[in-house]
């Protein structure tokens, strides 16, 4: 069964003619006959129509009618180019950017490891001091956790470190995590060949000599040997044996950094990895419950919180504690979950993450407020069009829904053209970072996945629903008598309204974007200029690491000595020192608690100060003043008395001033008192926009370091100057690894970068905004010049000028943009406070930035209302009445 | 239910069942054929009536509908619902005419 058509027709011509017959019958001619029946009958399509109707199942219907609307709206589309292009184009811009940064986000907070499932469901345990500090657990403490922390389904120490691999010259610097035994098999990430490290490889301390690799690090180093497992390799000099390579996805657990190799945490002592740990006497890193080891991570118990695994994890803190020699009573036990972990990249990228967020959501909000004028101005033009489809019956749930997929239509290859521009975007922005950042290895979980997919699926459909609807609502509510009587202006006053609250917003949300990207700007600017106290022009600063290469303190001594007066003896070369860090960091150093003589500190006060150990020269090859006192000697070493040097700020702070500091004591720990030889004028440790902060300085002959870096200064190019040094430490022990050779001005060139950064983001989104919601500004005013071409005619026949026509719409226009303008200022200033971090020598509400905004946004109204109120002064009168 | 009623007589072609309706209401009712023949396609595909071609007493080409089982039921159903109808109709609107019984 089914419809047969072709049955149909015979069927009627049967009809027709049996009805023929029957008038012939009663006596009419044939002829006429023929034509009362086929009147009689009625309309044969239609009838055929019904009938096969009758035969289609509802739902061929309705995706007939589907496609239909899709292959119209392409038509349709098609015929307005300009209008379609812009669209996509909008929109692509505006999903683009939010995938973008939907990907950035990802990789921190959605999947933070790679290779790792659930990662996000990680916790992680540490110590927290009353002062805030977080510190490590010690790896008994861990031990106990492990064993009898119920709040777990199970707890993994790690702890990540830098490591040379290789020897000498061809050594390379990799990142490296300590784990204990349960760490793979805990975070379920198994071995591409070989096996990863077990329980078994944590039995007792230093037996344990196994690596395994991570498979970037086999590929790139190891040529992706096949036979590398069983085969030594050497870290920090101590050989250990590859007993497998990870899971290609797996990069580690320390989000940002791509961990190249994993070794047992039992080895820490062999690899001399024990540096920076505080340790009491007579017990060895492993045993000592005050040695701060391992980050415990683990994944919680189902059915546990945060909150109560902290409490449960607090209790066996009660027991810990009273297991110690010394009174820890004021460090307690914090659960946090990963994305707040104090080791990786998340703490310190939260912040820069979520206003990117912002802006993104900012950018896809002028974008839809955009899309939707764009769509109102073309839903006028096709108000006609509409009239006579709802005319002829067509329902208006029928006009919505075809609206609502040429919105759909449009959105399609906006969403392609959106990934396409992340997908392209996000690698490069990785490379960048990776380049900034090199030797050390970056890794973001940035990779594309379906999560970004269905998310930019997920924004197009919303962005097409938002869009779309309402002037689809609106437009479908034609008023079909004055349309058809080509009424004039038939203008609902709602409508206008809701065109104006669109611009409004628009120039609102730019305004804020620009007045963001300004001050970002601003403080850039102001950093670059700033004087971070020293000059970096013409120093190179060249890494070494004594501490792996059989070096001990008195041949660290003679090979600092020897590379100092060799360097200084170069061609060129103007001053050398050695220094511990390099000003400008971007990262904290160790802050070390003092005691000042004759600075009583308040109860609460924690004297804990950043310094930096150094060789004589250090000032004058920074050009660093020293305002008081003098620079250390030569003759200041171990059998001199114990001297230091402070900044200006601090011997402002606590003494009075730097001419009273000089013979001053200061004491570092519990260590000897040493007297204050020297005041240093004040300079950016950290970051360009850093306050004004104590600091001090200890001489390298008292206080021996095994890492140090030697700035030089000269006249000759850096290039040059970077050569000779490695040639001079390749004449004295070619051996010794560089761990990195850079102009100093590459070194700090990341305290001002991520300034730098956001700034130029925050000012391409403040633009592209501003752009749009021209664009959105034009819109409007096109659509009223569009809706009153009568009244003008009018106006103009009686007599106005042109001119007068274009002050009525700049009038509005303007009065538009000022209130936008005046909304976008308010929320600025209400919001630019949380900027607070990223600002440097600007106040919050700035006045040149806001007043540069404004112009801004300003011009831009009245440069999108007066083109198209310049068009409708030019419009012929008579044309426009006619025309209506 | 008017084209169930009159196929109840025997099988019968679509024109011949325009006619008898009008024929049979006395030309009240008048079936138009653009209505005629989707019904009889909707009764059709219900599997009310079964169509098969055949010849008219005056030796015509024609589609002869013949009623089933199934639409027989549906037409008693139909009928007797119909008659309810009225009857409630006529209730209402001559009550007068109503049987005693009915009218407490």
């Amino acid at each position: 069964m089914g419809f047969d058509e072709e049955d149909l027709r015979k069927e009627i011509l049967s009809h027709l003619e049996m009805a023929t017959t029957d008038r012939m019958a009663d006596g009419v001619d044939p002829e006429r006959a023929r034509l009362d029946s086929l009147r009689d009958f009625g309309n044969l399509t239609l009838t055929t129509e019904a009938a096969r109707d009758v035969w289609t199942p509802w739902w061929r219907e309705a995706v007939q009618d589907r496609a239909s609307d899709v292959r119209y709206a392409i038509r349709g589309l098609a015929k307005n180019p300009t209008f379609s292009l812009t669209i996509i184009a909008v929109l692509a811009l505006g999903i683009g950017v939010n995938a973008a940064i939907f990907t950035v986000i990802k990789a921190f907070a959605l999947t933070p490891l790679s290779g790792v499932e659930r990662a996000t469901q990680l916790a992680v345990v540490y110590l927290e001091t009353s002062g805030g500090r977080e510190l490590r657990v010690s790896y008994p403490d861990y031990q106990y956790l492990r064993d009898h922390d119920r709040a777990f389904s199970g707890l993994f120490g790690s702890s990540l470190t830098t490591a040379s691999v290789g020897r000498g010259r061809d050594a390379r610097q990799i990142s490296l995590e300590l784990v204990t035994g349960n760490y793979f098999q805990t975070l379920n990430v198994h071995a591409a060949s070989g096996r990863t490290i077990l329980p078994s490889d944590e039995v007792a301390p230093g037996r344990h000599p196994v690596i395994v690799l991570s498979d970037g690090f086999w590929r790139r180093n190891f040529g992706a040997d096949t036979a590398i497992v069983g085969t030594t390799v050497e870290v920090n000099n101590y050989p250990l044996t590859v007993v497998g390579v990870a899971d290609p996805a797996f990069h580690g657990t320390i989000v940002g950094y791509d961990v190249e190799a994993f070794v047992p945490v039992m080895m820490m002592s062999q690899l001399g990895l024990e540096g920076g740990v505080t340790r009491s006497p007579g017990t060895t890193v492993l045993s000592d419950r005050r040695a701060a080891v391992v980050f415990p991570h683990g994944f919680l118990q189902p059915g546990t919180t945060i909150a109560s695994a902290s409490a449960q994890t607090n209790a066996l803190w009660a027991v810990l504690a009273q297991q110690r020699s010394v009174d820890d009573t004021t460090l307690h036990f914090k659960v946090v979950p990963f994305s707040q972990s104090p080791t990786g990249g998340q703490a310190t990228m939260y912040p820069g993450l979520l206003l990117f967020a912002a802006m993104g959501v900012m950018i896809l909000l002028i974008a839809c407020s955009n899309i939707t004028g764009l769509v109102l101005v073309r839903a006028l033009s096709r108000r006609g069009e509409i009239a006579i489809r709802l005319a002829l019956g067509a329902s208006r749930t029928r006009i919505v829904r075809l609206l609502i997929v040429e919105n759909i239509v449009l959105a399609i290859p906006a969403t392609l053209l959106g990934v396409l521009l992340a997908l392209r975007g996000i690698p490069l922005l990785v490379n960048w970072v990776d380049s900034v950042t090199a030797p050390q290895r970056m890794f973001f979980n940035s990779q594309p996945d379906r999560l970004l997919i269905w998310f930019a699926v997920a924004i197009a459909c919303a962005t097409a629903l938002v869009v779309g609807l309402l002037p689809a609502i609106r437009s479908s509510r034609v008023d079909l008598v004055s349309v058809m009587n080509q009424d004039a202006s038939p203008r609902g006053a709602t409508r206008g309204r809701m065109r104006a609250a669109l611009v409004v917003v628009q120039v609102a949300v730019s305004l804020l974007l620009l007045v963001g990207g300004g001050l970002v700007g601003r403080s850039v600017d102001r950093a670059r200029h700033t004087d971070p106290g020293f000059d970096q022009s013409h120093v190179i600063a060249v890494a070494l690491d004594l501490k792996h290469n059989g070096y001990d303190e008195g041949r660290g001594r003679t090979f600092y000595r020897r590379l100092l007066d060799d360097a200084r003896t170069d061609v060129g070369i103007e001053s050398a020192s050695l220094a511990q860090y390099v000003p400008l960091g971007f990262l904290e150093t160790r802050a070390q608690r003092v005691s000042l003589e004759g600075y009583q500190p308040r109860r609460d006060e924690e004297m804990a100060f950043m310094s930096n150990t150094i060789s004589s020269d250090y000032f004058r090859t920074l050009r660093i003043d020293i305002v008081a006192g003098r620079d250390f000697s030569n003759r200041d070493d171990e059998r001199a008395v114990p001297v230091a040097i402070v900044n200006r700020r601090l011997a402002e702070k606590y003494w009075s001033g730097p001419a009273g500091a000089i013979g001053k004591r200061i004491r570092i720990g519990n260590a000897d008192w040493r007297t204050v030889v020297g005041v240093a004028a004040d300079v950016k440790y950290a970051r360009i926009n850093e306050p004004r902060r104590p600091y001090f300085y200890l001489p390298l002959a008292q206080v021996y370091r095994p890492v140090m870096i030697l700035h030089a200064r000269g006249a000759a190019p850096v290039d040059r100057l970077l050569e000779q040094a490695r040639v001079r430490i390749a004449t004295i022990d070619p051996d010794l690894p560089i761990v990195s050779a850079r102009p100093l001005a590459e070194r700090t060139v990341f305290a001002i970068l991520i300034f730098d950064f956001v700034a130029t983001m925050l000012f391409a989104f403040g633009l592209a905004g501003m752009a749009l919601s021209a664009m959105g500004v034009y819109g409007l005013v096109s659509y009223i010049v569009r809706q009153s071409t009568h009244e003008i005619g009018i106006r103009m026949a009686l007599g106005a000028s042109g001119f007068s026509i274009i002050q009525g719409f700049l009038a509005r226009g303007i009065r538009l943009g000022a209130i936008g303008a005046a909304l976008g200022v308010t929320a600025a200033i209400a919001l630019t406070r949380f900027l607070g971090s990223l600002l440097f020598g600007v106040s919050p509400t700035d006045a040149a930035s806001f007043g540069r905004a404004l112009a801004f946004v300003l011009a831009g109204v009245i440069v999108a209302t007066f083109i198209p109120a310049w068009r409708a002064s030019r419009t012929n009168p008579i044309a426009a009445l006619r025309h209506q | 239910m008017l084209i169930l009623r009159t196929l109840q007589w025997g099988p019968q072609h679509g024109y011949a069942i325009g006619q008898a309706i009008r024929a049979q209401s006395s030309d009240v009712l008048q079936v138009e054929a653009g209505s005629l023949y989707p019904a009889l396609q909707r009764l059709a595909k219900k599997g009310w009536v079964t169509a098969k071609w055949g010849q008219t007493e005056a030796n015509q080409r024609a589609k002869f509908y013949r009623l089933t089982p199934e639409g027989k039921q549906q037409l008693l159903r139909e009928a007797s619902r119909w008659m309810e109808l009225v009857q409630a109709i006529g209730r209402v609107m001559t009550p007068w005419l109503a049987p005693d019984s009915e009218k407490s």
